[in-house]
């Protein structure tokens, strides 16, 4: 097919080529595998970490917002804090760390150190995946599944 | 509540354990990613789908400050929260569906790296009226590999530009869908979603065949 050439003021370029794509642009910007150098910087809202005793980097990077979290059958009834016993009364069925965040209001970093927390503890089971690409066999099964929704 | 209430104490006992004494079985979680600059129908695409009325969460992003808002400044972090919304779709007892609506602003970087982990692919919401808003979106999963789909919100049929235009506008390769949708409207976001998971299927066959 044919485009208007964006330079001819005839026709000018509306809607307007993605700056990223030209070769004067500043940049944009790429994904970042720097995970360590910016988590670190927290220092302008610290105020949501007080309740996991300021740590911010104690989160398990495998524990994503969509993680399934489950009571863990052995155990031991302990003391919790407040914000741990209403995460730990959130799992008696499955439940994402995304939905304990959002039901709990607690920040999702927050959520994501208390249930590392948890785990660590022995209260919470945290099924992270082994393996986080996903399958094909997986995926059929999510298309069969919507398309079978109205 | 059935401990005291103490200010400074800030503990509570709590019973935990489920009857038969076995693990229980947790289902599967997969996700879709639905982006775009602002108000321009994600959080009514979420809500479309999801069999409960979209949760927020709050999330720290940390901003790295490079490209387009400061040239020049690029070491610059700050930190910011910002507002996701999800969804959620069972599929089976052993798999669900999340669908998380992220603000699609090129700062957050970090926030973005650890959402698309491991999510099967995007779906990228346009208004025609402001198609440069979703460019950092499609910048940002063109780069970082992930399948992604391109969804006009259609406003009531109203299009300012044609699906071969916004084509154009974006352009992405000849192999990403650009498609139109309404974002109220269940089966219309489920067939959308429909041809992220064509995308997402296609690229995990590539993969387990190398
Ligand atoms: N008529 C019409 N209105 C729509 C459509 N999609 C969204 N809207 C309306 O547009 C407004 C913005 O939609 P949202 O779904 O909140 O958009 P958003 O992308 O989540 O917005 P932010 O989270 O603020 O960036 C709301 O008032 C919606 O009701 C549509 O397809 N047709
Ligand atoms: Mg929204």
């Amino acid at each position: 097919m044919t485009y208007p050439d964006p330079d001819d003021p005839a026709s000018p370029a509306r809607p307007s080529v993605r700056p990223f794509l030209q070769p004067s642009s500043s940049g944009g910007y790429r994904p970042a595998h720097r995970v360590e150098e910016t988590v670190t910087d927290q220092s302008v809202s610290l105020r949501p970490f007080v309740i996991t005793s300021g740590r911010t980097d104690g989160a398990d990077p495998g524990i994503g917002m969509e993680t399934q979290v489950t009571l863990n059958p052995m155990a031991a009834p302990v003391r919790l804090s407040p914000e741990m016993r209403a995460i730990v009364g959130m799992c008696s069925e499955p439940v994402s760390v995304a939905e304990i965040s959002a039901r709990l209001h607690l920040h999702l970093g927050v959520a994501r150190i208390l249930v590392g927390d948890l785990r660590a503890a022995g209260q919470l089971d945290v099924h992270v995946l082994d393996n986080d690409t996903p399958d094909p066999e997986t995926i059929m099964r999510v298309i069969r599944g919507l398309r079978a929704i109205t | 509540m059935d401990y005291e209430q103490s200010p400074d104490r800030h503990v509570g006992t709590a019973r935990v354990g489920s009857e038969d004494g076995r693990p229980k079985k947790a289902p599967v979680p997969v996700k879709i990613i639905v982006a775009g600059g602002f108000g321009v129908g994600k959080t009514t695409t979420v809500g479309a789908i999801s069999e409960i009325s979209p949760l927020t969460t709050e999330a720290e992003m940390t901003s790295a400050s490079m490209g387009i808002d400061d040239p020049g400044e690029a070491s610059l972090k700050t930190t910011t929260t910002i507002a996701m919304d999800f969804g959620v779709q069972t599929i089976d007892q052993t798999l669900k569906l999340y669908i998380f609506g992220t603000p699609g602003q090129s700062r957050f970087a970090f926030m973005w790296d650890d959402l698309i982990k491991g999510a099967l692919g995007a779906l990228v919401v346009v208004d025609t009226a402001r198609i440069d808003d979703c460019y950092p979106a499609v910048d940002y999963f063109e780069r970082a590999g992930l399948p992604f789909v391109v969804g006009v919100n259609t406003f009531n049929g109203q299009m300012n530009y044609s699906l071969d235009e916004v084509r154009w506008a974006l352009a992405i390769r000849e192999d990403v869908p650009v498609l139109a949708y309404d974002a109220r409207f269940r089966g219309s976001v489920r067939d959308a979603l429909l041809v992220v998971l064509d995308q997402a299927l296609d690229k995990a066959i590539r993969q387990k065949s190398t």
